[in-house]
């Protein structure tokens, strides 16, 4: 792997790689981080060693949900989350996509394009069969059922198609895009 | 707020009509895509909340627009950041959506509009019976404070802004350390395991804070914190805590009756503790 794409990725995300000095508050302060096989400062020094695969390989870029914490504490304002996002899209151009997170952002978007909003039960209940996971959450479909915290019937956009359409615009625009 | 938040929107409804506030939903409003359009493409988790503001800005062009989800807000304010500091994005987005958008007005989560001084001082004058030494954690999750260049948020690790808010049923904050720890909210489907032990963690440590309930400002906060405690029990072998949205408090500090707000609906029983609460206070009242 050449350090072309790496060098755009971290420009894409706008992280300088020796920017960071080791420090691991990042990692100190990460709530998936000990979910992660490779920690959040491990990334750090990965981009300043080279290695992208390992990036890209990681299941890392997949947990991190995005919540900022490393970057609001992090000394030199190195925004991973940023390098996590465009870890995920090169990852996923290269096939590297994890299997879970996979299933759920196309169950999702499928949702979207059919409603133009999100019908949870539909969400969960896709994912569920999909991902061979028939009883996650299950416990509490017959209270959410009888006090109307879920319905069977979608609310759904008066423009529905309309959304659709633009959401195969955007997936249009990204797959062109670098 | 259709749907599993729906305590939430009663109360909030509730609360905004006591203080003459009108709330206008955007005509056919979509899905923000939180977490997931971002997670596949920069570009579909932009259009998706542009497509949102443009339709406001288009029907209701003197309005400001609030949210009460911090994933809704984090995706809105971000759309409408890109807008007004990216020119390029600004064209690709305008052709996605297919609308024109300028961002002229301003996206608020629910926390800023209740901090309003007018707001605030509106609230005051409604309140009926006291939630007095109620000991409240409150929650504000990760997106309604983070990241700082998009929130703007002046504290995000121990902010301050629901506490001031709380306080005005007579019910006490305690200071504790997890309040803008992320709960895990957007892996609560992809990554249940791992994302389970977050929230028990924030759980844990209210309790251990000497909080008897907490309290939120976010639908997808609310639900994950609440919705899996019976794993909590029976992994920790603590008893479950409450998990109350902030219009919730307040509208029982108004008024509004378990009814009103479908407290029967919390996955966890709600209603016992602010029963407890409202009996203390001087005067004891039901709910």
């Amino acid at each position: 792997m050449t350090n072309e794409k790496l060098d755009s990725l971290l420009a894409k995300a706008g992280v300088r790689q020796y920017d960071c000095y080791q420090c691991g508050k990042c990692t100190g302060g990460c709530p998936m981080a000990r979910a992660m096989d490779l920690k959040p400062r491990g990334v750090m020094r990965c981009a300043q060693i080279g290695s992208l695969e390992r990036i890209l390989k990681s299941n890392t870029i997949w947990l991190c949900t995005g919540c900022h914490t490393c970057v609001e504490r992090c000394p030199h304002d190195v925004d991973l989350p940023a390098l996590m996002e465009e870890a995920r899209y090169l990852a996923s151009d290269m096939g590297y996509e994890r299997r879970d997170s996979k299933v759920l952002n196309e169950v999702f978007i499928a949702n979207l394009k059919m409603f133009g909003r999100n019908h949870e039960m539909l969400l969960a209940g896709l994912y569920n069969m999909i991902a061979f996971k028939p009883l996650q959450d299950m416990s509490s479909v017959p209270h959410m059922l009888k006090h109307g915290l879920i319905e069977i019937k979608p609310h759904e956009t008066q423009k529905s198609e309309s959304i659709k359409k633009m959401i195969e615009r955007a997936e249009k625009l990204s797959s062109v895009r670098s | 707020m259709e749907s599993t938040a729906k305590s939430y929107r009663l109360a909030t409804e509730y609360v905004m009509s006591r203080i003459g506030v009108e709330l206008v939903e955007i005509e056919d409003w979509n899905c923000c895509g939180a977490t997931s359009a971002h997670t596949l493409s920069e570009l579909m988790g932009i259009a998706l909340p542009a497509r949102s503001l443009a339709t406001a800005e288009l029907k209701e062009p003197e309005l400001d627009i609030v949210t009460g989800c911090a994933s809704c807000y984090a995706r809105l304010r971000l759309a409408m950041h890109k807008i007004r500091t990216d020119k390029a994005a600004k064209y690709l987005i305008e052709n996605v959506i297919d609308m024109p958008y300028e961002a002229r007005r301003e996206v608020y989560n629910f926390l800023d509009v209740l901090s309003r001084e007018d707001v605030t001082e509106a609230i005051k004058g409604k309140i009926k019976r006291k939630l007095e030494g109620l000991k409240v954690a409150c929650y504000y999750g990760c997106l309604n404070v983070r990241p700082a260049l998009i929130t703007g948020a002046p504290d995000r690790e121990n902010p301050q802004s629901m506490d001031a808010i709380i306080a005005l049923t007579g019910a006490e904050t305690v200071d504790w350390a997890f309040k803008t720890e992320c709960c895990g909210a957007a892996h609560q489907n992809d990554a249940a395991s791992v994302t389970r032990d977050l929230s028990w963690r924030i759980l844990k440590n209210a309790q251990l804070s000497g909080a008897e309930v907490i309290v939120t400002a976010c639908p997808m906060c609310n639900l994950n914190l609440e919705m899996r405690q019976d794993g909590y029990r029976k992994n920790t072998g603590r008893s479950s805590i409450p998990v109350f949205s902030v219009s919730e408090l307040l509208a029982v500090a108004m008024g509004a009756s378990a009814r009103h707000i479908a407290l029967d609906a919390h996955h966890v029983p709600a209603a016992k503790a602010l029963a407890a609460a409202l009996r203390r206070s001087e005067g004891g009242v039901a709910i």
